[in-house]
């Protein structure tokens, strides 16, 4: 056990927590600001895994990172523009509008990166430059640095804007926002597509931040970790920090004792999230945050 | 939070922007343009006429897709086609990759009937798996029938009971079930793993799965020139068995009856904690059963990638037959279809088997759009 205490160790424990955290914070934070308008969007694992892809294949095409970034945005947003579309629009079930996009966003991305790359047999697998870091003191590429600064502006835009505000308030009662005028339909639009981006940005950590490669289960349940991050932190920015955070530990634990000779199950500490996350919702119950009418359509002059 | 809203007094200055008034679409809702708005009476050729719209653009973004690859639309579609019903083998094929789907099909529509939106059938086919392979590692020596009918039990125990996690923690805490049956899939998937790595792994291997199970525990098939096993057959029993419990029981009635109307359904005496305990067990059985096939009919050792999104598609497959027990026959034997076309399509058109995940992904988002379109108009208001 004692190895496992060096210096060395716990440094490295530290920038991997951080680096595997970013991936669940940026999505985390996006359908954060997306379920308090009310929509619960569960396609994330798709929506990453096409930004994943989009990223990819513009950094390898452009040669350019930043060229990648927003194509993974763009993928994103497509994607959940169609969520929108389906559940905002045409009010389709929430849930199942997620499922089907889940499958269509990694069909998408698993349909172009094979034709693309290997056709015909070839298994020539490119890869592109990763993200640098900013600074020698920060070894870790800047798309964290983003992340965490999402955090206080995600906060700020859902607690002291109006807009944020009457989000909030559309993911409540848009019945009442509804009669005050607050028009609801804009709202959710916007909050879906930013949350699509936001997953968008996401996956194209995990291509262009950490392995320059692209592979069909690149994502590997991080999207659905991330939705478990929103509700372990009982739907709150601060929260889902220290929810991806503590997710972000567990899991740079998790490779170090499967690195170390310590004789610990490490799939105990790869549960851990969502029993905790289970636990969190029957904790937070009488003081849970959930936007009211998530995953309720608003019908207008219906009850 | 609510309260901010709520409780601002009337004379309050309104937003000077005019709130929603801006808003693109909220022009369809004024007055004196068209207007959308909710059919009274939706008449089958309402939804009829949508459902085939939505197919056809379905199959165009398809074409499309597969054009943009440079390949033939026409000759993939041929190859899918034949791939999947082109020979008896291959139709039996189709059979064998539907038998599991129809289980967490039925697993899926029953939940969905009573308004429990059970997300977890991938986690309750791992529990059925393990529950069959719990009662061979324990007491493999018996003799076959009672064997079978051991491991048929635990499997459809272990579903049950993983299901009733959930289902418990929203009858006495009213913890969202969408949430914590997403969050069980994957409890029970590192449990496995945990027990695929240690306790449960097959001594002579390094990977993480069992010994290969013994022949006498092999499900028996059918025909021998298909893999179309017995499960097949359960599969379709399950299906008659669901549809005689929701038409026909005490039971049935009060799950179609908290589905549709909890509220009244209350009032009317049914206990919705228990019906909705009754259901969710039903449903994981369901998935656990689905679970016992596959390990017995086809994989005959457990391993990590026995399930392949089996749950997940169960729940599509009960929307598209809108959870009606032999629609989701049908349906499941279509998706069978295009998992097992897909290979024959990838060998002879070197299209990506990836498509048959585009397929369902765009037919099953327009089949929804057009489902909830038919039972709107759009009409002049003056």
């Amino acid at each position: 056990m004692e190895e496992l205490f060096t210096s060395a160790v716990i440094v490295g424990i530290f920038w991997a927590t951080l680096r595997i955290a970013t991936p669940l914070l940026l999505a985390a934070l996006g359908e954060l600001v997306c379920e308090s308008s009310g929509i619960l969007n569960l396609s994330l694992e798709g929506t990453m895994t096409m930004g994943a892809f989009a990223g990819f294949y513009v950094a390898n095409e452009t040669g350019s990172i930043l060229a990648g970034l927003v194509a993974a945005g763009l993928g994103g947003a497509f994607l959940s523009l169609i969520m929108a579309l389906m559940t905002v629009t045409a009010k389709v079930n929430q849930v199942v509008a997620g499922l089907a996009l889940n499958i269509l966003g990694l069909g998408l991305a698993f349909f172009w990166y094979r034709s693309i790359y290997e056709a015909e047999g070839s298994i020539d697998i490119p890869t592109v430059d990763t993200m640098e870091a900013p600074w020698e003191f920060f070894p870790i590429p800047w798309l964290t640095i983003l992340a965490l600064v999402m955090v206080p502006v995600v906060w700020v835009f859902l607690y002291r804007t109006k807009y944020g505000l009457e989000l909030r308030s559309v993911g409540h009662n848009p019945e009442a926002c509804d009669m005050r005028g607050v028009g609801i339909i804009s709202r959710q639009y916007v909050a879906v597509v930013f949350g699509g981006v936001m997953a968008g940005l996401a996956g194209s950590f995990l291509s262009l931040g950490s392995t320059g490669l692209f592979f069909p289960d690149i994502i590997s349940g991080r999207g659905w970790i991330a939705l478990a991050i929103v509700i372990f932190g009982n739907w709150r920015a601060t929260w889902v920090l220290v929810g991806s955070l503590l997710f972000g530990f567990l899991e740079a634990t998790q490779l170090a004792l499967q690195a170390s000779d310590v004789d610990l199950p490490y799939q105990l500490l790869l549960a851990l999230p969502f029993v905790l996350t289970i636990v969190a919702l029957v904790f937070n119950r009488s003081r849970s945050n959930v936007p009211l009418s998530l995953t309720i359509p608003y019908h207008r002059g219906e009850r | 939070m609510t309260d901010q809203i709520t409780d601002r007094a009337p004379s309050d200055p309104q937003p000077e922007d005019g709130g929603g008034r801006r808003d693109p679409l909220s022009m369809l809702f004024q007055p004196g343009a068209w207007r959308i708005e909710k059919r009274l009476v939706v008449r089958p050729w309402h939804e009829f006429i949508t459902l085939i719209a939505a197919l056809v653009a379905a199959v165009a973004i398809i074409a499309g897709l597969v054009l943009v690859i440079g390949k033939s639309p026409a000759d993939s579609f041929a190859a899918l086609y034949n791939g999947a019903f082109g020979t008896r083998e291959s139709t039996l094929e189709t059979l064998v990759q539907a038998t599991p789907l129809i289980l967490t099909g039925l697993a899926a529509a029953i939940a969905f009937r009573a308004g429990v939106w059970n997300i977890g059938g991938e986690g309750q086919f791992f529990a059925g798996v393990m529950g069959t392979w719990f009662v061979y590692d324990l007491w493999g020596g018996l003799p076959a029938p009672l064997l079978f009918v051991l491991m048929f039990i635990f499997a459809a125990l272990a579903g049950a009971a993983w299901a009733s996690v959930a289902s418990g923690l929203l009858v006495r805490y009213g913890t969202n079930e969408i949430l914590t049956t997403v969050m069980l899939n994957f409890v029970i998937l590192y449990i496995l793993s945990y027990l695929l790595a240690g306790p449960w792994q097959s001594p002579d291997t390094f990977y993480y799965q069992t010994q290969r199970m013994a022949d006498n525990t092999y499900l028996p098939r059918f025909f021998s020139v298909s893999r179309l096993h017995w499960g097949f057959a359960i599969a379709l029993l399950a299906a008659l068995a669901v549809y005689w419990l929701i038409r026909r029981t005490t039971l049935g009635y009060e799950i179609r009856g908290i589905g549709s109307n909890m509220v009244a359904s209350r009032y009317k005496g049914i206990r919705v904690g228990t019906v909705t305990l009754a259901t969710m067990a039903i449903s994981g059985a369901l998935a656990g059963i689905a679970g016992f096939g596959e390990l017995l009919g086809l994989h005959h050792r457990v391993q990590l990638d026995i399930a392949e999104g089996i749950g997940f598609t169960g729940i599509i497959i009960a929307l598209v037959a809108r959870l009606h027990p032999l629609g989701v026959i049908v349906a499941a034997i279509l998706f069978g279809a295009l998992v097992n076309g897909s290979t024959a399509m990838q060998y002879e058109t070197g299209i990506p088997k990836a498509l048959v995940f585009v397929i369902e992904g765009t037919t099953l988002a327009l089949v929804l759009i057009a489902a909830m379109v038919s039972r709107y108009r759009i009409r002049k208001t003056g």
